[in-house]
């Protein structure tokens, strides 16, 4: 396209624009003032939480604030085995919940530093409990005894205790791994599968037990 | 739009046309070379507000939309897309970089849509400020020679010019007609005049229809910004809470995020579908009927309902429809320990051939030492058709799975995530030669003590959709306004009639012109021919009124006069 070309269109509309200038200018607010808010309800919408700070370079680990953890919610239900847990019984304790499930893929992944974690963390008061979401117990025991799992797993096959934790938690998927601190709040947050250098920085701080501490216990 | 521009092309409307923001391009202006940086603006918004520009931004928005089909989107489909980076290396990174596997969420295809918006509410917004400014206008004074308008009548009346006048306002009023008369009693040598205007509600339905369509504008917004579609597989007997990691598909809106989902719980109990069992039609669904049990909330009351096809259940704004069904075979796995590994059901998903021959997998990821695989046909009624499995009916009558069994590394222990229909052979090898046939209570005894897999029934399942879009009855309302305004705006004419009674030797001479933009149906010819002989009547009757022969009022009128 020719400089001329993008020249003369212009002057063929010029005797237009003496014309409706102040509705003109009415339709550019109006549109200029629809955009600037639809952006900055994108930008409100996308912004970040100020109160966490994220383990180990990556935004999958979060540890949250003291006096901005959430409250987790209490919950009981039907172990693996067939016997009923209620969580207000660990009250008191450092508790590692993991939302699971056999079918799913970074879930065995995981499975192997989880079960090794809690070994470590044992004898520091620190409990795992698992809730096996979406699954068959037939299929979620044999899970278990792959990886020589020993703590116990509360079924919700209905993800209904997964959605009591998603008022609190941003829960998106499966696997999900909250640490709870003593007083019940929750202190810390893997999404996704949690590797051993995200659950035992988040330990640490909660517990005030480093990995090598706990271990030598 | 244009179909509906304001008629400021039109010499009916005089006060229309130097505000046309869309109009023809004029003839050259002797001040091109000295164009300023607003004039550029203003010449670039114009240019943006214009019709064709807007039809170039829809177009290419359509145009834009084509690679969301034809390519895999990382947001509805990231399989696909991963499927398409191995078979494609070269391509694929380059598609990337242009966006092409997240279109919707592009930069350049938000800018044509950002463009379009503007450019629309820049063309809606200063064309309903015209028009409800056109709607306000008085009609214009009448013409000199009312005989030139397309139709006109002219007779005498017995009365002075200012009554005719006066009782031709008290006819036309009667009638609707927006009424101007002339500030000053008379026009010196003209005599009386006055105009009528009737089909304002032409500019009504015109404003109503461009007010609609920026509505409708907004309803779309509204809906992409704070809507969303969820899907859900849900197995008869199992209930699902409406929460992120229990839905199998997510599609929020710009503006939404999981906790927006409304916090329900719904169990299916039931499923029934009921086919039609002879004739031709056999085979054909008769009805789809789903029992749930809902709670709204956590703790909340537990209620009951149905949802059928085209009747879906509403729960806390959000609407679920059911969009599928399909059959689930259980079955129970021990494997070469004797544990049991596996007691379920698992979703078989019916191919496009007819009769719910379904078609899945079942991993046995728990199984040892090897994990075990099971790709399986489900029949619901079988007939062996010349050694082939056929079903000859939807329902499972007869319900049969055909299995091949598979033992390895299902792959399931690192890597992306899979889906439960699909299994990868790949490290596997594969046990049973021939698929294997199960009646429902039969069980299958693996070679080398590698474990038994029993048919154990079946059940029902349901494909759930959770949508919820804000925009939806505010779209539709938008809509039926919009079109509406668009038949009042097609139906009603602006229609004008003036009257000018100027003083003769019977007492005036009545003028009445009549004035539209169209009249190809003649209906405002037959109008005013009416309204004229009312008009003509009423003089006639008023001076009968005034009680006096006509040649008496006669004589005091001519003194008046020209």
């Amino acid at each position: 396209m020719s400089r001329a070309l993008l020249l003369r269109a212009p002057a063929l509309r010029a005797p237009a624009l003496r014309a409706g200038r102040r509705t003109v200018v009415l339709a550019a607010a109006v549109s200029a003032g629809v955009l600037l808010i639809v952006g900055l309800a994108a930008g409100w919408a996308s912004g970040g939480h100020s109160n966490v700070t994220y383990v180990d370079g990556s935004d999958s680990a979060v540890l949250y604030a003291a006096g901005h953890r959430p409250l987790a919610p209490d919950f009981s239900g039907t172990t693996l085995t067939g016997s009923r847990l209620s969580f207000s019984s660990y009250r008191g304790n450092v508790v590692v919940l993991n939302f699971w499930g056999s079918w799913c893929v970074p879930c065995r992944e995981e499975a192997s530093t989880l079960a090794s974690v809690a070994a470590l963390y044992r004898s520091s008061g620190v409990a795992f409990l698992g809730v096996d979401v979406r699954d068959t117990t037939a299929s979620a025991l044999a899970f278990t005894r792959s990886f020589g799992i020993s703590y116990p797993s509360v079924t919700d096959p209905s993800s209904a205790i997964t959605l009591d934790f998603t008022s609190v938690v941003p829960i998106a998927g499966t696997p999900t791994t909250l640490v709870i601190d003593r007083t019940g709040h929750i202190a810390g947050a893997v999404f996704g599968s949690a590797t051993y250098p995200e659950l035992t920085a988040i330990l640490a701080k909660v517990t005030g037990k480093a990995a090598a501490e706990a271990v030598s216990r | 739009m244009t179909d509906v521009r304001a008629p400021e092309t039109d010499p009916f409307d005089s006060a229309g046309t130097e505000r046309d923001g869309r109009r023809p391009e004029g003839p050259v202006s002797p001040a091109a070379g000295t164009l300023g940086l607003t004039d550029w603006l203003k010449w670039a918004w114009r240019q943006l507000t214009s019709m064709r520009i807007a039809l170039v931004l829809l177009f290419l928005l359509a145009l834009g939309s084509v690679p969301g089909s034809m390519l895999p989107q990382q947001g509805s489909d990231p399989a696909g897309v991963a499927q398409y980076y191995t078979s494609h290396p070269a391509l694929a990174p380059l598609l990337n970089h242009l966006g092409l596997f997240d279109v919707f969420g592009a930069p350049w295809f938000a800018a044509i849509y950002l463009l379009l918006f503007a450019s629309l509410v820049g063309c809606v917004v200063p064309r309903t400020f015209r028009l409800a400014g056109s709607a306000r206008t008085l009609p214009p004074r009448a013409p000199r020679n009312l005989a030139r308008l397309p139709v006109s009548a002219e007779y005498a009346a017995a009365l002075a010019p200012a009554g005719a006048v006066e009782v031709a306002a008290r006819v036309l009023s009667g009638h609707g007609f927006r009424l101007r008369r002339p500030a000053e009693p008379d026009d010196a040598g003209t005599g009386s005049w006055l105009s009528a205007e009737k089909g304002y509600l032409r500019e009504a339905g015109n404003l109503v229809f461009h007010l609609a369509l920026l509505g409708v504008l907004v309803s779309v917004a509204l809906g992409g910004l704070f809507g969303y579609k969820a899907d859900r597989l849900l197995v008869q007997g199992t209930s699902f809470a409406d929460t992120q990691s229990a839905l199998d598909e997510f599609y929020p809106g710009r503006l939404v995020t999981a906790a927006d989902l409304p916090p329900f719980t719904i169990t299916l109990n039931s499923f029934d579908a009921s086919y039609i069992s002879s004739g031709p039609q056999r085979g054909q669904p008769s009805s789809f009927d789903a029992q749930v049990s809902y709670t709204a909330s956590p703790g909340g009351p537990v209620r009951t309902d149905r949802i059928e096809v085209n009747r879906p259940l509403s729960v806390d704004g959000a609407k679920v429809y059911l969009i599928g069904h399909g059959y689930a075979p259980e079955f129970k796995v021990t494997d070469a320990r004797g544990q049991v590994v596996y007691d379920g059901a698992q979703p078989f998903i019916s191919g496009t051939t007819g009769n719910f021959l379904s078609e899945g997998v079942l991993k046995v990821s728990g199984a040892e030492p090897e994990q075990l695989g099971f790709s399986g046909v489900f029949v619901p009624t079988a007939v062996d058709i010349d050694g082939t499995l056929e079903s000859v009916f939807p329902a499972a009558d007869n319900p049969v799975v055909s299995l091949i069994a598979y033992a390895g590394n299902l792959g399931m222990n690192t890597g992306p995530s899979q889906s439960v229909y699909q299994m990868n052979t790949a490290g596997m090898k594969r046990l049973t030669p021939d698929p294997q046939l199960l009646l429902v209570g039969q069980s299958l005894k693996l070679p080398d003590g590698q474990g038994t897999i029993t048919f154990t029934g079946y059940r029902q399942w349901v494909s759930l959709t959770i949508t919820h879009d804000p925009g939806q009855l505010p779209a539709l309302v938008c809509g039926m306004a919009a079109l509406g305004g668009l038949l009042l705006s097609f139906l009603v004419r602006r229609r004008r009639v003036f009257v000018r009674a100027r003083a003769s030797q019977q007492g005036s001479t009545v003028q009445v012109g009549g004035l539209t933009r169209t009249d190809a149906s003649g209906a405002f010819s037959e109008e005013f021919a009416s309204l004229a002989a009312e008009l003509r009547s009423a003089h006639q009757r008023a001076a009968q009124d005034q009680g006096a022969p006509p040649h008496v009022q006669a004589a005091p009128i001519r003194q008046e006069g020209e």
